[in-house]
């Protein structure tokens, strides 16, 4: 897919491109919010990732400008803003995920390919279905191989969020974000315990394991 | 030499100025006083005097009238005669002849007329002079002098530029002492300033002594100075313990890096250690950052109604499996809500915090109860264990940054989980403290529930 990014340090830069090529992405770069501007107008790019403080027209406003202009391509926020506050900010000018500076490779992948695999909202099919696993959105049931399965309501939100992202990587920040609201990292892997309850139930006694482990980084649902 | 400068500075000292200005203020004032009483007087003494002379030629030209001008020159020769009296008198017949009276002929004017007589001792004396033409063309004039009033008005006019000069004269002596003064105290003030700046940290401001006003200010500056000499000792305390605690990690990873030169050590898992040391160190610097955010105040803008109820559910429920898993017990005891004023993010984060501080800290089969109550408008979280407790005197340190008992130097941690959660916790105008136990620890947190302020 075609990202843009909008990054005015060098090194970080090179960093990111190299990473998201070596993905299979194809990257623009710019410097500034102008040319990001400019850039991102076409609408040809899948994803965005802006850098907060740039020099010259800064990221959020930036990103305002082209919600107000019509594009709703997805935007990622990539900034060593960190305070509560910034995301807040982030999130309320038309950003859809925020990631803080320094970040690992595989975490800005994931959001990224997670931001890309997003579906329109009218789209969402009321039945998630992974293999012989389905998700009912509607009644909140869950069934596998056409046995229902009683879920916890962390363990159904948990297992929501990995079917809608089914095939992609996701990271143990972004599911602490989006079940649990922790917008920080815990000393503790409180995923772990989890997860493992949620296989319990989801994939014990089954031939096939859906939900597999990414080592160091998160998990993946995959048939 | 010091003691001309000092004199000079007192001169140009604002108590000085200001004693120079009111003396000003003072002799002004005192002059328009002096005009408007002389004016006074002077209407009212002319006035007097012109009703005596009135009166004098009415009863003389009433005598005239009746009796003649025989009887007029036997009443002034009677004046006369009696010692003592204040008036003067000329009588002129038709002719312009002097029947009477020892005024000069000058005075010989009918109407009211200001001027010159000769006093007893020959000297020119200012008197008021009136003539009243007679009924058959006569002339009578009757003069007073005026010695009593000028005499009044100068004597008052010395008394009021006497005692003005006096009194300006105090005010300036005064105002140089009171200047002196205080350039004596604040000089003192100054030295101890210089010594402070100097950095003698134990320095404090002397008492300046003159008025209440001027300690108040003095024991102000010095509780400042106390403040900052705290602020000052914290930070130095902090980035000493910064500089502590991330040696270790960093150290350690150096010599994993000068391992890894060595292409057979150049492990995945080498690496991945690594990058598990960096993310130590980084999670410390962000934990400090945060910290040092929140008790600047940011995040205070953010804030908007929170169920506590709800955040500590929340933090319960992730925890539970854990601490399940790791054998410990969770009891959860709450209310079912407990709105307050805050930022949903941070509190989550403060209970996370003191789950995981237990969970750290603790051996596993600890219990955890967390509860949460509502009392007079106030809501009371405490997270509590039955674990081996805090020794007494770590007690009073544990919300200080980079602080670990002793016991807990084997565990992971920088020190600054609870230092997060006092943060917080003041940012949100709430109180954090370590209940009395008898065993384990519970720290309990208050908040004021919204809206309460303006119910009770």
């Amino acid at each position: 897919m075609k990202i843009l990014l909008l990054e005015d340090d060098e090194s970080t830069s090179a960093h990111i491109v190299r990473t998201l090529n070596a993905a299979g992405h194809t990257v623009d770069t710019c410097t500034n919010g102008q040319d990001a501007l400019f850039l991102a107008g076409s609408g040809t790019h899948t994803v965005l990732i802006f850098d907060r403080m740039v020099k010259g027209v800064d990221g959020l406003s930036t990103l305002k400008a082209l919600r107000v202009m019509g594009v709703r391509t997805p935007a990622l926020f990539l900034t060593a803003m960190d305070g509560v506050m910034d995301r807040v900010e982030g999130l309320e000018a038309g950003g859809d995920d925020y990631l803080i500076k320094p970040f690992a490779t595989v975490e800005l992948l994931a959001r990224v390919n997670a931001l890309a695999r997003r579906a329109p909202i009218a789209e969402v099919n009321h039945v998630l279905r992974v293999a012989d696993l389905e998700l009912d959105r509607m009644r909140r049931a869950v069934c596998r191989a056409g046995r229902r399965v009683e879920l916890q309501p962390q363990e159904y939100k948990l297992l929501e969020f990995l079917m809608l992202h089914a095939g992609q990587m996701v990271t143990r920040a972004m599911l602490l974000e989006s079940v649990w609201s922790f917008h920080f990292d815990p000393g503790t892997n409180i995923i772990e315990s989890h997860m493992s309850r949620l296989r319990g139930k989801v994939d014990r006694g089954f031939d096939q394991e859906l939900i597999q482990t990414v080592r160091g980084v998160g998990y993946r649902l995959d048939a | 030499m010091l003691d001309e400068r000092r004199r000079s500075r007192a001169l140009s000292s604002g108590a000085f100025r200001f004693a120079l200005l009111l003396s000003g203020l003072f002799a002004s004032g005192s002059a328009l006083l002096l005009w408007t009483v002389q004016h006074q007087i002077n209407h009212y003494a002319t006035e007097a005097t012109n009703a005596l002379l009135r009166n004098e030629s009415a009863a003389l030209a009433g005598e005239y009238r009746t009796e003649g001008v025989g009887a007029l020159v036997d009443a002034i020769a009677q004046r006369k005669a009696a010692p003592g009296g204040p008036f003067e008198y000329l009588v002129l017949d038709r002719a312009g002849r002097r029947l009477a009276g020892d005024l000069p002929m000058s005075a010989s004017m009918a109407g009211w007329r200001t001027g010159f007589v000769q006093d007893p001792g020959g000297q020119p004396e200012e008197a008021r002079f009136l003539g009243v033409t007679l009924p058959q063309g006569g002339l009578l004039v009757v003069a007073t002098d005026a010695f009593d009033i000028r005499r009044m008005r100068d004597r008052l006019e010395a008394f009021t530029l006497a005692s003005g000069v006096l009194i300006s004269l105090a005010a300036l002596i005064g105002g140089g002492l009171a200047g002196r003064l205080f350039v004596a105290r604040l000089d003192r003030i100054n030295r101890s300033i210089d010594l402070i700046m100097a950095g003698g940290s134990a320095e404090r401001l002397p008492a300046i002594g003159v008025g209440p006003e001027f300690d108040d200010l003095v024991h102000n500056l010095n509780r400042m100075l106390d403040r900052n000499v705290a602020a000052m000792e914290g930070l130095r305390q902090v980035s000493t313990a910064i500089a502590h605690d991330l040696r270790t990690p960093l150290s350690r990873l150096k010599q994993h890096l000068e391992g890894m030169r060595n292409p057979a050590q150049r492990q995945p898992v080498a690496i991945d250690q690594a990058v598990d040391q960096i993310d130590d160190v980084l999670h410390t610097f962000q934990a400090l950052l945060r910290i040092g955010m929140l008790e600047g105040g940011v995040g205070r803008q953010r804030f908007s109604s929170v169920d506590l109820a709800e955040v500590m559910e929340r933090v319960c429920q992730a925890y539970e499996p854990v601490a399940e898993d790791q054998g410990f017990r969770l009891t959860v005891d709450h209310v079912d809500h407990a709105m307050v004023t805050g930022d949903r993010d941070l509190l989550t984060q403060l209970f996370s915090n003191l789950i995981e501080n237990v969970l750290t800290h603790t051996p596993p089969g600890t219990l955890i109860a967390s509860s949460l109550t509502v009392s007079d408008g106030v809501a009371v979280a405490v997270i509590a264990d039955d674990g081996p407790g805090i020794d007494e005197e770590d007690r009073e340190h544990v919300f200080e940054r980079f602080y670990r008992a002793d016991g807990a130097r084997a565990t992971p941690g920088a020190g600054l989980g609870l230092s997060l959660v006092a943060a917080i916790a003041e940012l949100h105008g709430g109180q954090c403290r370590l209940l009395p136990t008898m065993r384990g620890v519970a720290v309990e947190m208050k908040l004021p529930i919204a809206g309460s302020a303006e119910s009770t």
